[in-house]
């Protein structure tokens, strides 16, 4: 049965006014399914040929065809590569004057400086929150995971002058503390790990038991050797002595005395800390195939000196 | 001709389609025969390790393409954030590559090394716990998972028929060159010996008594686009 059509004009169109392709189903009360050899929409077939045309042209100026040996290079002899090898170039133009400063001068001399300051501060700030900030917070605040330096506070494990900071991003840091408990490779037994966790919180003049605590005072000069590292007060490697001695900068043994805790300080995680023992990893951004140019690191240690816990000497 | 005449001859008609597809099927495979001409001569690539090559399969399973590509583009922006930009070399030994076209997170290409392995554990964890404004889902799963590598010897020698280089002795060695890029305190000489220096060998999981997922994607991570010798690279002027 026909249906009411809704388009008026094509009701209009009767049998044998449009060709068809001559395709028949059907023959429902005589009226036979048939195709229409309509043209395409005129819209959609110049469009079709516009885009042919604009192939060939672009055939013809940029780079297209492979060849055995290389390809086509096109009329504009367009290249990505010397695109970017000119942007560089310009924008190394636009620097030059302030990056040979950066260069040629001294941190401190930077430092003091306030118009080199401020260009190191703002390179420094893009090349941190970059490359820094994944672990140590946007600005240096720290993370909500434990185990990576606040830098924004004034408690260092390898020192805050501007060499030592330097140094640190230059070449990496390696922090080891070794594990202690007998069953993780250590030489202590449980109760002696509890001891020097009581002691540990004694350092920081915190609720402690003060027999166990007593003891574990024994143990972290005597067996379990934590002195050798963290020195003979617990004040860490940059502030400590042992026997009157300075102790390596570069082991960058936490200050225990203090209320910040690189791994947190309650008694569960100080005893894993004593257990299991911890390390800690500062990448080495300089030297050669480094990611970081000399120039950056002297940028961003600028940076990192002035959040606020930058030591002078 | 008119077109109801080849419609109406099927001679015509095959013939006149065996043209179009040829030159169709030309164009698309000839180009391939002179693949090898695009790839740049740069000295350090080296086939994946096994343990890597395992961590690019949970790479490819957790679909982390769907987020992050592989494909540092030769513009200023990209090159200063990320480094070099990609080469053709780089990703040689890749089937399939994994250069990726969404770029919701970071560019990876050349992410080896960048962090440390504690915080890639961390952020596999919860990306939060060290990027506060990641959109990156967690995936702490993957240290609770133990690495199935049974298979790896086979997985090299398939690698090896669809052209990646490994020799006999690299497939034979697979299970113990596997062990010791990952457990602590292995002698780690012959896997150095076949495949160098540049080989990043840790306990990446900080779970020394077991191989997880996280230990493999995390050495596949952490070698990601330390391969060439940049040093010795001189960009083509094309």
């Amino acid at each position: 049965m026909a249906t009411q059509p809704r388009d008026q004009k094509k009701q209009d169109q009767q049998p044998g006014d449009v060709s068809t392709t001559g395709h028949q189903w059907d023959n429902d009360e005589g009226y036979p399914l048939q195709e229409y050899n309509n043209p395409l929409p005129k819209w959609w077939l110049y469009t079709f040929y516009a885009t042919i045309v604009y192939a060939i042209v672009y055939w013809v100026l940029y780079p297209a065809w492979p060849l055995a040996n290389g390809f086509t290079k096109g009329l504009l002899a367009s290249s990505m590569y010397q695109e970017l090898a000119q942007e560089e170039a310009a924008a190394k133009a636009t620097r030059q004057p302030l990056e040979k400063q950066l260069a040629d001068l001294s941190l401190e001399e930077i430092a003091r400086n306030n118009n080199m300051l401020q260009f190191a501060m703002s390179s420094g700030k893009a090349v941190f929150g970059d490359n820094c900030a994944p672990c140590h917070g946007t600005g240096g605040v720290g993370a909500q995971a434990k185990g990576f330096p606040i830098l924004v506070d004034d408690d260092w494990l390898y020192g805050g002058t501007l060499a030592a900071i330097q140094e640190s991003i230059t070449n990496g840091r390696n922090g080891q503390m070794p594990a202690h408990l007998q069953t993780a490779g250590g030489n202590l037994s449980v109760e002696q790990v509890n001891d020097l966790t009581q002691f540990v919180l004694s350092l920081s003049q915190r609720a402690n038991d003060s027999v166990s605590a007593q003891r574990g005072r024994l143990l972290f000069s005597g067996e379990a050797s934590c002195h050798s590292c963290h020195g003979d007060h617990g004040k860490g490697s940059l502030l400590d002595t042992v026997g009157g001695q300075p102790l390596d900068h570069g082991i960058g043994a936490p200050n225990l005395t203090d209320k910040i805790w690189l791994h947190g300080g309650d008694v569960e995680t100080i005893r894993t800390s004593i257990a299991k023992g911890r390390s800690g990893q500062m990448p080495a951004w300089g030297g050669p195939g480094g990611r970081l140019s000399p120039l950056d690191i002297k940028a961003v240690t600028l940076y990192v000196h002035t959040l606020g816990g930058g030591q002078k000497k | 001709m008119n077109h109801a005449t080849i419609e109406k001859n099927i001679s015509i008609m095959s013939l006149l389609t065996l043209v179009m597809v040829s030159i169709g099927g030309l164009v698309e495979i000839v180009p391939l025969f002179f693949i090898d001409s695009t790839i740049e001569t740069v000295q350090g690539m080296r086939p994946y390790t096994p343990l890597e090559l395992k961590g690019r399969d949970v790479y490819i399973r957790e679909g982390c393409y769907n987020c992050h590509s592989q494909m540092i583009r030769p513009f200023r922006d990209e090159k200063e954030r990320y480094g070099h930009y990609s080469l053709a070399a780089e990703s040689m030994y890749d089937h399939p590559f994994q250069w990726g076209s969404k770029r919701t997170g970071p560019d990876l290409a050349r992410v080896g090394g960048k962090y440390s392995s504690l915080w890639h554990r961390e952020h596999m964890r919860n990306p939060r716990a060290v990027v506060p404004e990641s959109v990156m889902p967690s995936y702490s799963w993957l240290e609770k998972n133990v690495l199935d590598y049974n298979d790896i010897s086979a997985r090299l020698s398939a690698m090896k028929k669809i052209g990646v280089p490994y020799t006999t002795e690299m497939i034979t060695h697979a299970k113990a060159d596997l062990e010791a890029q990952a457990i602590p305190g292995q002698n780690t000489t012959a896997l150095i010996s076949r495949y160098g220096k540049k080989v990043p060998v840790d306990d990446f999981d900080a779970k020394p008594e077991q191989i997880t997922e996280l230990d493999a994607l995390t050495a596949y991570l952490q070698m990601l686009g330390t391969l060439v010798d940049f040093s010795s690279y001189q960009a083509r002027s094309r």
